[in-house]
């Protein structure tokens, strides 16, 4: 539990968690804003095929702050300081004081998971408020099942966030990776095209848990991405477990 | 010592060149952005393939990964500038160089000689994979193939001056590539859609002209130079800006 509560101060001290707030507060609300808008129009006149995406899209591209979030939880812990204040690194601090691994792997992954499930929420009561106040009486019904799946959804992209960053050590690949792979048209979304063995991959199968005709239920999609999730996590806690610190 | 001003700028020139050169991160980037745009332009060309029974010109599936693309240049931009700020090397640099302004246009300049052939290399390798995939054996007239590989090699080193900028800017990496990411993944696809009359303005959407073959499907507004005068009015104002900010502060 302290192990816990130190994991917490550290992501709340970090600077650029601010960005990841910000982003994930603020980006939800504005592109369902600026969708609500733009489809207004065809909503009032019954026309709009999109009305149950109408906020949801928001949600699925705020993604991005906590993508942020998973990955600086751990590229900070690997930042080498300047030379002038000694050229550490904050993981052999943060080792010598947790010295199981697997408790600090858990602490750390605990602490994500409740700030992305915190800053999911707070990004949920906005976007809906946003949303239901542009479009009034027009304003799709957000059920309860769906917005459960979209806290899911950004616990588990922080998650793999976490656990790629984990193996990679450095934040530049994977906030490429993903920032890029939760854009608007995605790349595993063009490999649909290719093969139906790409609707398997994590963000697909996730954003299942809450737009409408996906490929799988939003049952299966969930497992889906738990098992992505489940297996990446073994994987970083397997090879976390066995690297030098120093190295 | 008294040294000409010619030979100075020439031994700042070579000192920022070696610098790059020799930073291991750039080659991987590199090295991944070029093999990524293999399978993304493989992908691309299979599908079209399969789906539209060769529609589509070559260019167009060769230039399709373009948006993805651009992301390995950003990066690249990213690390040429933030590089110096992790461990303090800029210090060194300026104490060797106390000219800022000089060391910052140098930095950019030797960026940009350095991202020219390797995007006109990356740019054609995927042309040339589309090409050969292809069976139809499509006529292309050397003159427009030359000209969309040349546009693309100008947008994406464009981008990567741009990103450079922003990154001398920021002085920290992450957020460097999140707000460029950010914009050029995020918000640009977004306000294409929301924005439609100013969109044309924006550095990315204008230097797109820079290599989209003209087609009658698009209304395209703006010509090929056009872009191309826009998307670097946009770099020169980001580099002009960091080179600004980068006097006056505090290193």
């Amino acid at each position: 539990m302290r192990a816990f509560n130190a994991e917490l101060s550290k992501l709340f001290s970090l600077p650029g968690i601010w960005l990841a707030f910000l982003i994930g507060t603020f980006a939800p609300p504005a592109i369902a804003a600026l969708d609500s808008m733009a489809e207004k129009k065809d909503i009032i006149a019954g026309v709009s095929t999109r009305l149950s995406e109408v906020g949801f899209i928001g949600l699925a591209l705020g993604v991005q702050g906590i993508i942020i979030l998973g990955v600086l939880a751990v590229s900070s812990e690997y930042l080498t300081e300047s030379s002038e204040s000694g050229g550490g690194n904050q993981i052999t601090t943060s080792l010598t004081a947790v010295s199981s691994r697997l408790h600090f792997l858990l602490a750390k992954a605990g602490a994500v998971t409740v700030i992305s499930i915190l800053l999911s929420i707070v990004a949920i009561l906005t976007t809906v408020s946003v949303t239901n106040l542009i479009l009034g009486e027009y304003a799709p019904v957000f059920e309860t099942s769906k917005l459960i799946g979209v806290v899911c959804y950004w616990t588990f992209t922080a998650l793999l966030a976490f656990g790629i960053t984990i193996l990679t050590k450095n934040g530049i690949i994977p906030l490429a990776v993903l920032i890029i792979n939760s854009s608007v048209v995605t790349v595993s979304y063009l490999l649909t095209k290719v093969t139906k063995l790409a609707f398997y991959l994590p963000d697909l199968a996730g954003s299942d848990m809450f737009i409408s005709d996906g490929f799988h239920t939003p049952f299966t999609g969930s497992l889906i991405m738990f098992a992505w999730v489940a297996v990446l996590l073994i994987v970083a806690g397997i090879v976390f477990h066995r690297r030098d610190v120093a190295s | 010592m008294i040294v000409s001003s010619s030979r100075k700028i020439t031994s700042i020139f070579g000192a920022e060149l070696d610098k790059l050169v020799t930073l291991p991160l750039i080659w991987r980037t590199l090295i991944a952005t070029f093999v990524l745009n293999l399978i993304l332009v493989a992908a691309f060309t299979h599908s079209a393939l399969q789906e539209t029974a060769g529609t589509e010109s070559v260019l167009n599936t060769g230039l399709a990964s373009m948006g993805y693309l651009q992301a390995g240049f950003i990066i690249l931009g990213i690390l040429a500038t933030c590089s110096e700020y992790t461990g303090g090397q800029i210090r060194t640099t300026l104490t060797t160089i106390p000219w800022r302004g000089f060391q910052l246009s140098t930095k950019h300049l030797s960026l940009a000689i350095m991202t020219i052939p390797v995007a006109f290399i990356i740019v054609a390798s995927g042309v040339l994979y589309a090409f050969m995939m292809r069976d139809t054996a499509e006529a292309i007239k050397i003159g427009t193939m030359i000209k969309t590989l040349v546009g693309a090699t100008g947008y994406l080193t464009l981008t990567t001056l741009l990103s450079a900028a922003i990154g001398a800017l920021l002085r920290r990496t992450t957020p460097a590539l999140v707000v460029l990411l950010g914009y050029y993944f995020i918000v640009s696809p977004l306000s294409r859609d929301y924005l439609p009359r100013i969109k044309n303005f924006f550095p990315d959407t204008a230097g797109s002209y820079m290599y989209m073959p003209a087609s009658s499907a698009e209304i395209n507004v703006l010509t090929s130079m056009q872009g191309t005068g826009i998307s670097m009015l946009w770099t020169l104002i980001f580099i002009t800006v960091a080179i600004v900010f980068y006097r006056k502060r505090d290193a």
